[in-house]
């Protein structure tokens, strides 16, 4: 069976590149979109690991100026966890460029994150190479560290094993749900053998469902006056162990993305955490990795569902990690992320959704300070372009047989069961309810890259705007630098300069003997404060968003002057005069 | 069953004497601990297994001895914990001396039983990186491992340590006069120091710092020497990033990781006795009913403190020891951590404090006015006869105080934490003592008060009650809600023709107290005999056979 799907990937795959011999010169390019990729993928589908895989090394093969392929580590079971480094690397060193972070699919069953992830990377090389030049730029100052799976064991068995459109969340290190001693001995049980596990009913006069009369397909629930037609058994499965419970231990269970270094709490407090901050080694893999980058200045995780742009606090014990001067920047990015993504609503964790301790979203700002979003991608309002509706049970039948053919649902059929006789098996299939349909899949994923785009643009830029010289008598000269951010998000974010979390912009001057340095607080009026230790790299806290600051040394000597900056998230800048 | 006990408690003092007399002569270092491991593994090669969890980014082992006769993983267990803090080296030899004495007595029958019911995991130095600091040539107490960090987070690494001014080897004190100082002489001993009371109009008269020279002239003194991570601040319980000694994260060093790691798949684990710097056995935690009603629990719950509190009575009585010192739980401590995240009964003593000693007149000692542990030091080193552990302040000159008055001297490095080493024999021996009788209080389970009715021919009402004889709980209140700890499995064994009409064939059942029982019935078809069988990792297993 598995071996079957392969060769039909391998079959898809080589047939978009028999497609490329249409000639270009029969195309006309379609605003936005590269005209003529030298890696054709079709973004209307989801793909496995080994197919993930792929794309990856082609990609890194077709452009190996514009992606560095690497594996920040190992899964569970040993999948390597492919890392792309997109950036101009002719120009300037990537790990030196503020740089954007974006993975996918924490949540195993959220797996078009992955899709999203590396359609980023796909567009923003081929838009490069097709000489796009907005994409030119950006590759020229920032760098995105692309991760489309972070969760590459769970991945593969939500595609390959019978699920739900909810399982497995997980990853796959077995956990003894029930406690009873044994791991993984009670789970779904994909009983009609389509790939889906659906729903189980069972006619009985006493139940409290019935069939809803405009549409065979739902079930619906009958009013206290009313006698009802059938009972709702759950999802497929069977008492494997014979305790009385259906599907009560089923593979892993536990929540990646209760696992991050941020005010990270036990499962008993909140579920769904494994044994202690990045216990689960695909997540220990990032972390090293951005601990190793500290040029990271942005960061998005992909998730699904209910079009939302989320950004920290998860928790409500952490309010006041997130201060006013970081909200304004969360706030100008997300709504803008709102115009780019009609249906999804900006929103913060702990209020709007519910408060989770040891999210990724709130280890990367909290602990490194990073701005970052997780988005919760795919919308009801997708399906007829409607706010309102939004997922309601209605929706997801009438788009099904509106727009998508009844493709989304598997039709009830009788079965023998074991344990409870004669039962029906239907419902909808695990593809459906969370993840897009096809033809939605590459719209959303542009839209999405184009809020990522956004993002990593308004990381730090660094630029010396003004080196003045004066002669100011006993030979000494006053060199005065004005080093300006031409961005919206700051050096460093307020968390970070509160806990010292990077260290600060330095900015040093040669040429001349620096005699005494200072950050000028005033220019107009000559206030200042001095740096008694080390003069001639001055330490600045700080270079905010669309701002800057002013520098000054009392120099013998010299009348060529060079001012040089190094931001650790800002990157690099130097000019002379 | 009282008098057993106190069969047991003499029973390791009293062995001391004539086994140990080639015991070490000081504080273990990695390379004799290492030595005393093989000893033992090769002398009692059924009962004891060592090996390396990991190994530390200084290349010191982390050792983990699993004593206990044949699956001693299948048994329940108590893990034994020592080198918790670095500038803790008695924590170390009360961990390996237990060890050590367990073994030497394991020819005597109740210790015999013990190894093969139970197992001890013992961890001798979770601190190995920092507790070498005592025996090297520059001496120091020292909490961290040799992860490189940047305690003052300016971007340079382990620029600014300590520094011998007066050449003796050891990190003492450096006082210099200052007007700005906080601290003033201590009226009770003038060699000691104590902060002056601006609130009662003192003034200060010193700065008070640790022996050191502002390396990387900041301003700041020793702020970021060799050194890094703490083992004892880097547990995930109420951890505290951002501050020096923490790590970036919880759980980001080897040392911890692999000793979590091991220890959450220990299922069979009910206590952990830590030999560190807080002390819940002297006098046990108190209830806190406010601690629980918030998501984050900060205080043990009511059944586990009641269980606390029946333990420290014991280790009262056991170990003789009295007027400890309050101490204070600290941000990511492994003590606290072991109760709120590991979800067992965590237990921990420092084992040894400085001992109150009254003043003395024929000396015309007074009764001390100020709270100051150096000064009652000096006061019991004196009755001790120990001398050498004080330097008598020294002028020296200091770079980084010109025209300032600037002395060394003070109190030893460690000598507050670690008695000398002639007491060491006895703490451990006492704290062997403890450890037994709490593994006699382990949580244990037995069927009892089986009643069997006949309601027609071949239909049988089997009722049963599963009692804990023990003390302690089959797990903890707080586990209550954790996967990581087990539920008493119970299971009905039929053969073909048998079969359970009411009540559960295979069941799992929540924790039970020290003495509590919960009643089982079936309803079950069928002739000839059934056996039940109830078990979890922390009691072992029990069966009964059952006619029908």
């Amino acid at each position: 069976m598995r071996m079957k799907k392969y060769m039909l990937m391998a079959a898809v795959i080589l047939c978009a590149v028999t497609l490329k011999a249409q000639k270009p010169e029969n195309i006309l390019a379609a605003v936005g979109t590269p005209p003529n990729p030298k890696v054709p993928i079709s973004w209307n589908r989801y793909h496995d690991y080994a197919a993930i895989t792929e794309i990856c090394k082609k990609l890194a093969a077709a452009h190996p100026n514009l992606i560095k392929l690497e594996t920040i580590g190992k899964s569970y079971q040993g999948k390597d966890l492919w890392i792309m480094s997109i950036s101009d690397h002719k120009v300037g060193n990537a790990d030196q460029k503020p740089a954007m972070y974006i993975d996918g699919n924490i949540h195993s069953n959220e797996i078009q994150g992955s899709e999203f992830a590396l359609y980023t990377a796909w567009y923003l090389v081929e838009m490069y190479a097709a000489n796009n030049q907005t994409v030119q730029s950006l590759l020229a100052d920032k760098t995105f560290y692309i991760v489309p799976t972070i969760n590459p064991d769970a991945r593969d068995s939500f595609i390959h094993k019978a699920n739900t459109a909810h399982s497995p969340r997980t990853g796959l290190i077995p956990i003894d749900n029930d406690r009873d001693g044994v791991d993984n001995e009670d789970g779904f049980d994909d009983l009609d053998g389509d790939g889906h596990i659906t729903m189980m009913r069972r006619k009985n006069p006493n139940g409290r469902y019935k069939v809803d009369p405009s549409d065979s397909r739902r079930m619906i629930v009958v009013g206290y006056d009313e006698k009802g037609e059938y009972e709702i058994l759950g999802s497929e499965g069977i008492d494997n162990d014979g305790d009385g419970l259906v599907n009560e231990d089923g593979e892993g269970a536990y929540d990646p993305n209760r696992d991050w270094g941020w005010n990270w709490q036990p499962n008993y407090i909140q579920g769904g955490a494994y044994k202690y901050p990045f216990s689960i080694p695909e997540n220990r893999a990032v972390v090293d990795f951005v601990m190793k980058h500290p040029n990271i200045a942005a960061a998005q995780s992909y998730h699904n569902n209910g079009g939302m742009i989320l950004r920290g606090p998860g928790a409500a014990e952490d309010v006041d990690t997130y201060n006013a001067q970081d909200v304004r920047v969360y706030d100008a990015l997300g709504k803008k992320g709102e115009e780019l993504l009609p249906g999804y609503r900006y929103l913060v964790v702990y209020k709007d959704l519910y408060s989770v301790f040891g999210g990724e979203l709130d280890w990367f700002y909290g602990g490194r300070g990073i701005y970052t979003f997780s988005n919760e991608l795919w919308t009801g309002y997708a399906m007829y372009n409607k706010a309102g509706a939004d997922n309601t049970q209605d929706q997801l039948y009438t788009f099904d047989k509106d727009l998508l053919m009844k493709d989304a649902f598997v039709d009830w059929k009788p079965y023998k069961h074991p344990q409870y006789g004669d039962i029906e098996i239907g419902g909808f299939k695990k593809t459906y309810t969370r993840l897009h349909p096809g033809f939605l899949l590459e719209s959303d994923a542009h839209r999405n890259m184009a809020f990522s785009v956004f993002h990593a643009y308004n990381t730090p830029k660094l630029s010396i705007d003004e080196i003045e010289v004066k002669e100011i008598g006993s030979g000494l000269k006053q060199v005065t630098a004005v080093v300006s951010n031409l961005r919206m998000i700051p050096t460093h974010s307020s968390q970070d300069i509160k806990n010292n979390i990077e260290i600060p912009d330095i900015v040093s001057l040669t040429g001349g003997t620096v005699v005494a340095g200072m950050v000028v607080n005033n220019r107009d009026l000559g206030i200042t404060t001095e740096q008694k230790l080390d003069p001639t790299n001055i330490r600045v806290e700080n270079i905010p968003g669309n701002s800057y600051v002013t520098v000054r040394w009392l120099v013998k000597g010299g009348t060529k002057f060079t001012v040089n900056v190094n931001s650790k998230k800002g990157g690099l800048a130097s000019k002379s005069n | 069953m009282k008098k057993k006990l106190y069969l047991t408690y003499l029973l390791f003092g009293s062995v001391t004497l004539s086994l140990f007399a080639q015991s070490p002569q000081n504080y273990s270092n990695s390379a004799s601990l290492a030595q005393r491991i093989k000893t033992l593994t090769s002398k009692y090669p059924n009962l004891i297994k060592s090996k390396t969890l990991t190994q530390t980014l200084g290349g010191k082992d982390i050792w983990m001895l699993t004593l206990g006769g044949q699956n001693a993983d299948q048994k329940p267990a108590i893990a034994v914990v020592g080198g918790v803090d670095g500038k803790h080296l008695l924590g170390v030899e009360m961990a390996i001396g237990f060890a050590e004495k367990l073994l030497a007595s394991s020819n005597v029958d109740s210790v015999k039983n013990l190894l093969n019911k139970q197992t001890f995991y013992v961890f001798p130095n979770m601190s190995p990186d920092a507790t070498e600091q005592y025996f090297a040539k520059l001496k120091y107490e020292r909490s961290g491992n040799a992860t490189k960090t940047d305690d003052d987070r300016d971007g340079k690494l382990n620029e600014d340590g300590f520094d011998d001014l007066d050449g003796n080897g050891k990190i003492t004190w450096m006082r210099v006069k200052d007007a700005t100082g906080k601290y003033k002489l201590n009226p009770d001993d003038p060699r000691s120091l104590v902060l002056a009371d601006a609130s009662k109009g003192e003034n200060g008269a010193y700065i008070l710092l640790q022996e050191g020279i502002d390396n990387d002239k900041d301003g700041q003194f020793n702020e970021d020497g060799e050194g890094g991570v703490s083992f004892n601040k880097n547990a995930s319980f109420n951890y505290k990033n951002f501050v020096p000694g923490a790590g970036e994260y919880a759980v980001s060093e080897k040392e911890n990781r692999a000793l979590f790691d091991f220890l959450f798949d220990a299922f069979n684990v009910y206590a952990v006795v830590a030999f560190g710097p807080t002390n819940n056995l002297s006098s046990p935690v108190v209830f806190n009913p406010a601690g629980l009603s918030k998501r984050i629990i900060t205080s043990w719950f009511e059944a586990d403190a009641k269980s606390n509190a029946l333990v420290s009575e014991r280790y009262n009585k056991i170990t003789k020891t009295k007027e400890a010192p309050k101490t204070q739980a600290e941000p990511g401590d492994f003590s606290q951590w072991a109760y709120f995240h590991y979800g067992r009964l965590s237990f921990s003593t420092p084992g040894w404090w400085v001992p109150k000693v009254a003043p003395d007149s024929a000396k015309k000692e007074k009764k001390f006015t100020n709270d100051d542990p150096v000064a009652a030091y000096l006061r019991w080193a004196a009755k001790e006869g120990i001398s050498d552990t004080y330097t008598p302040w020294k002028a020296v000159s200091h770079p980084d105080f010109g025209g300032q008055t600037v002395e060394v001297g003070g109190v030893d490095p460690f000598v507050l934490n670690n008695p000398p080493y002639k007491l060491v024999d006895n703490i451990v021996a006492k704290h062997t003592d403890f450890l037994v009788s709490l593994a006699a209080m382990a949580p244990q389970i037995e069927f009892v008060n089986l009643k069997t009715e006949k309601l027609t021919d071949g239909l049988t009402r089997v009722t049963v009650q599963l009692l804990n004889t023990g003390d302690l709980s089959t797990y903890t209140k707080i586990g209550d809600r954790s996967y990581f700890l087990k539920k008493i499995a119970v299971k009905v064994n039929g053969k073909n023709g048998q079969e359970v009409v009411s009540g559960r064939k295979n069941q799992t059942i929540e924790s039970l107290q020290g003495k509590e029982f919960k009643e089982l019935t079936w309803l079950i078809k069928g002739n000839g005999k059934v056996t039940i069988h109830a078990g979890c990792p922390t009691t072992g297993s029990k069966s009964i056979e059952v006619t029908l």
